[in-house]
């Protein structure tokens, strides 16, 4: 295998009795963007941070192009990094802020000059170079500090939930151009959210964090579609989880009773399962069907509410052991006046995946 | 709110009314003395049978006041100096350190301010003098800016836990030494703390008069303590003069001051 461009090696972090971090590791390859999912306190911050520099980890390594960077100070690694809370300077003007790495590293003016107006190019605000960032939205103060973070080119960008602070309709709107500066600027990117649509929309791979470790790395398809745990399972995209005992599994499908004691088989099982043993199947809630089909397994539920929500309609539903499900069928699947009413669902027994308890 | 003032009806008048009163009596006496400082009676008599500013004219002539008025901005200056380089460094460490005893120190500090000047002053008397620093620029300076660091402290503190130290971190990552990033960015960003700091250490010094007359010697006088030995020999209209110059310049640092702030904010 060759040389992978950024190493993180069962990088450890403790912070007194507190253990942040306990054992990541994760090879990067140059170019790639790859976020960090995961809830908050799930130590995806502090690994950015180590990589960073702010924190030294408790044990463990992080190689850039084979060499440790752990010896070297913050300033010194030259990386580039975008921060959750605003951070330009304030008392400087928007190209000065952005000259700042440049004029730290002794670069020629001439060659300052035509960076930052290259930079302010790239995320276009070239007509507010002379403005205070006091003057500057939040998106827009963003967009400076990203140029700022790219001006000396540094091998990697590190994003810290840049977008945190924008309202939704922003936070769109800079997710598309962090994406184009990607692709034409070629830059490895590190980005951390708490967000998983934003994860989705931004990464060629999404590492998700859970408890300081990390739980499944992968395309955000993988994560959607073969979610290597219930968290997992449940932290990307909705999901319902359904108690079930697993009877038997042969070719890595099983076949399991409900607890209204109807019998599915055909699931993919996540891991070797008991005869007997308590389990939980996931299915989310568009894999159900208002039709049914060969392949189809069926539940008996009693429908609570439907919504209309464009596309899709959201259902409420119980099943007969009382547990609420989330079901969201496309408008055309299901007449509105079908609700209220005791009725079967359908799914895709391959569709659904089975977990431990 | 409770005490909301635009629903206090009648009891704004009154709430008027004795904010006036305490507002006169702390400033009425100033006036008095300006006012003073320009009649021509030479008993300081009220109201003042005539206008003049012969008393100007005498203050300026005599080179005794302009030596002490210079000697008290020399002292105030290096005072000032002094005060905002030790209240930044100890700002640092009380804002962003994290060791045993931060509180302690910071209560050490600040105490100066607390603690009734005439206790500080004989006690420091009594030290510089075995020291052979009573009666030097350098005792005058010291002890002023024992006194002053408090009014440093407090403006510098403020400005820097207002500043968020991600952005020193941005300047970091921008290949910025910490030494760099501070004196670069953090710096520049708190500087109306830091000019504030300077003003208030210098107007602590400036019209400081209880430590001062224990540190003066004949040959080193500050103005308060030139305008306080003339009270006791002569009252002539000369002292209503020289305060209010005193007082004048005191008024000028801290409208600028109050200028300053207003820029920042807006």
């Amino acid at each position: 295998m060759t040389q992978p461009f950024l190493s993180i090696r069962n990088l450890r972090k403790a912070f007194g009795a507190i253990t942040a971090v306990h054992d990541v590791t994760l090879d990067i390859p140059k170019g790639e963007f790859l976020t960090f999912l995961g809830p908050s306190g799930s130590g995806k911050s502090t690994t950015l941070y180590a990589i960073a520099g702010f924190q030294d980890p408790s044990s463990g390594n992080v190689e850039l192009e084979g060499k440790s960077l752990l010896a070297v100070p913050s300033h010194k690694r030259n990386i580039g990094m975008v921060f959750q809370r605003y951070t330009l300077f304030p008392h400087l003007t928007v190209a000065e802020n952005v000259a700042f790495p440049l004029r730290v590293r002794r670069r020629p003016e001439a060659e300052v000059k035509k960076k930052v107006a290259d930079m302010l190019a790239l995320v276009r605000l070239e007509s507010f170079a002379q403005r205070l960032p006091g003057a500057l939205s939040g998106g827009q103060q963003q967009r400076v500090a990203l140029a700022r973070a790219l001006a000396y080119d540094p091998p990697i960008l590190l994003m810290d939930e840049p977008l945190s602070a924008l309202d939704k309709k922003l936070r769109e709107e800079i997710q598309g151009e962090i994406r184009r500066i990607h692709r034409e600027t070629g830059v490895t990117i590190l980005y951390v959210t708490h967000d998983q649509e934003e994860a989705l929309h931004l990464s060629d791979r999404i590492a998700l964090f859970k408890d300081g470790r990390i739980e499944q790395t992968g395309s955000g398809e993988d994560l959607y579609l073969r979610p290597a745990t219930d968290f997992v399972a449940g932290f990307i995209g909705n999901s319902n989880f359904l108690a079930a005992e697993h009877l038997d599994t042969k070719d890595g499908t099983a076949t399991i009773r409900l607890a209204d004691g109807s019998v599915v088989s055909g699931v993919r099982a996540n891991g070797a399962f008991g005869k007997g043993q308590k389990t939980r199947l996931m299915i989310r809630p568009e894999a159900f069907g208002m039709e049914r089909s060969p392949t189809s397994a069926e539940l008996n539920v009693d429908i609570v509410d439907v919504a209309f929500y464009g596309e899709r309609r959201r259902i409420v539903a119980q099943t007969a052991t009382g547990q609420e499900i989330d079901i969201r069928p496309t408008s055309t699947a299901m007449q509105s006046h079908d609700s209220t009413q005791c009725r079967q669902v359908y799914f895709d027994p391959a569709a659904a995946f089975l977990f431990p308890a | 709110m409770l005490l909301d003032y635009d629903r206090m009806g009648w009891l704004k008048i009154a709430l008027l009314g004795f904010t006036a009163l305490v507002a006169g009596f702390l400033l009425l006496p100033v006036v008095f003395i300006v006012l003073l400082s320009f009649g021509s009676s030479r008993w300081l008599a009220f109201p003042p049978p005539g206008w003049t500013l012969k008393w100007y004219q005498e203050l300026f002539a005599d080179p005794a006041w302009l030596d002490a008025a210079l000697t008290s901005a020399r002292i105030a200056t290096m005072t000032a100096i002094l005060s905002v380089v030790i209240g930044l460094l100890a700002s640092f460490a009380l804002v962003r350190g994290r060791f045993a005893g931060r509180e302690i120190l910071r209560g050490l500090l600040l105490t100066p301010m607390v603690l009734p000047v005439v206790v500080f002053a004989i006690a420091i008397y009594a030290f510089f003098l075995r020291l052979g620093l009573g009666g030097t620029t350098i005792g005058f300076v010291v002890a002023h800016t024992v006194l002053a660091l408090p009014f440093a402290i407090i403006p510098i503190a403020t400005a820097l836990e207002g500043f968020d130290k991600s952005i020193e971190d941005a300047a970091i990552v921008c290949g910025a030494s910490p030494l760099e990033a501070r004196l670069r960015i953090t710096l520049p960003s708190i500087r109306i703390g830091i000019f504030s700091a300077a003003i208030f250490s210098f107007l602590a010094s400036w019209d400081e008069v209880v430590v001062a007359i224990f540190m003066a010697s004949p040959s080193l006088q500050t103005l308060p303590v030139k305008i306080w030995g003339s009270l006791r020999s002569d009252l002539s209209p000369v002292i209503a003069a020289a305060s209010s110059l005193l007082v004048g310049l005191t008024l000028a640092l801290m409208v600028v001051t109050a200028l300053l702030q207003r820029k920042v904010r807006t």
